[in-house]
């Protein structure tokens, strides 16, 4: 029988928010990573009407080991302002005040849907109100005009996850290329100084610690002031198996490490995703 | 007397495991009690009751595949 360690447990908040979040996602035939990715926290945020939204369509054009999305490369569909505007009739619904925008990755689009993301960002920023953006894209092939095209649509917080250590990419991520999701971010903050990049890794894919203490350093190299650290969780049967369930004290000296790496903001934890905190908002 | 079903867990994942009650036959129980914990390929929940009752039946073991909407015990 299957058993998860104790600081693994998510409790079942089926509250009114809960519903009202998930219903009007799915009367608006809306996408969220939440669901795609099977989350465990998906009652935690829903209930307090915290999601993120994937454009770009359902499928992605690759197929990570780690990841519950799914993969499709024929027939995709084109991107769809339509999708943009019903986010936005969500945001509104809700009364979202901080989102964040993410999107499957489309290799077949010459911009990898970087034009969409700025659409996208542009209609958000039309709410009126004081809406926080952060755009968590894909890597665009590391193509230099995609990048610029979305960090100049300005959204509040720039993030890119790396998701694993470079050593287990081709296992985890094997479409994808450590150097290149490095440049991402190193190249937006090139583009502007101001804008505050992010980026994410999942713990337990096998890393050795001094691994992650490694990756960390290349992420102060490319100045990126944020990091996420969570417990990979296997979302369905093809998935990767979860090779180690790391204990909370473990990811607390992730933590130091992030804090003397000198990262701005820095939030490890089992249940961390790159999305699952209100603070990161706060100044 | 009302059911305690088995809500949705995460999207799209129909089945869960029954990993412990926290309860007994004939305990009491308080709105908002977690229940039983329930487990699924990604991760454990608690499941909270909805009502404040007794727990009258449990419908299903430690180690049972139960489907989502399945009713998990009685509470009366």
């Amino acid at each position: 029988m299957k058993r998860f360690p104790y600081w693994l447990k998510q409790s079942v908040k089926d509250n009114e928010n809960f519903a009202r979040t998930r219903g009007l996602i799915s009367k608006l035939g809306l996408n969220t990573v939440c669901q795609s990715a099977r989350c465990p926290n998906i009652y935690d945020c829903f209930s307090v009407k915290r999601c993120t939204f994937l454009i770009l369509g359902r499928y992605c054009t690759r197929a990570c080991n780690f990841c519950a999305v799914e993969s499709k490369i024929i027939e995709l569909k084109k991107p769809d302002k339509e999708e943009l505007l019903k986010i936005k009739k969500a945001i509104k619904e809700l009364d979202i005040r901080n989102v964040v925008i993410t999107s499957v990755t489309r290799d077949d689009l010459i911009d990898g849907g970087a034009n969409h993301f700025a659409d996208c960002i542009s209609i958000l920023r039309g709410t009126g109100n004081s809406l926080k953006i952060e755009a968590l894209v894909p890597d665009f092939l590391g193509d230099k005009n995609s990048i610029e095209k979305v960090v100049s649509s300005k959204p509040d917080i720039f993030s890119h996850n790396l998701e694993t250590v470079p050593r287990l990419y081709s296992k985890v991520r094997p479409q994808a290329d450590y150097n290149r999701s490095i440049e991402v971010l190193k190249f937006a903050k090139e583009l502007d100084s101001r804008i505050i990049t992010k980026s994410g890794i999942m713990a337990g894919l096998g890393e050795f610690r001094e691994e992650i203490r490694s990756v960390m350093q290349d992420l102060r190299k490319a100045d990126c002031d944020i990091i996420t650290i969570g417990q990979y969780l296997k979302p369905g049967a093809d998935c990767l198996d979860v090779e180690e369930f790391l204990e909370p004290a473990e990811f607390d000296k992730f933590s130091e490490w992030a804090k003397e790496a000198g990262f701005k903001k820095y939030y490890c934890g089992p249940f961390v995703r790159s999305s699952y905190t209100e603070e990161i908002w706060q100044n | 007397m009302a059911e305690l079903k088995l809500p949705e867990l995460a999207e799209g994942v129909n089945e869960a495991v029954v990993s412990f009650w926290h309860f007994k036959e004939g305990d009491v129980i308080k709105e908002g009690d977690e229940i039983v914990e329930m487990a699924t390929d990604k991760a454990a929940f608690n499941v909270p009751c909805k009502i404040s009752g007794i727990l009258r039946k449990i419908l299903v073991q430690e180690g049972d595949t139960v489907k989502v909407g399945q009713a998990l015990a009685i509470i009366e």
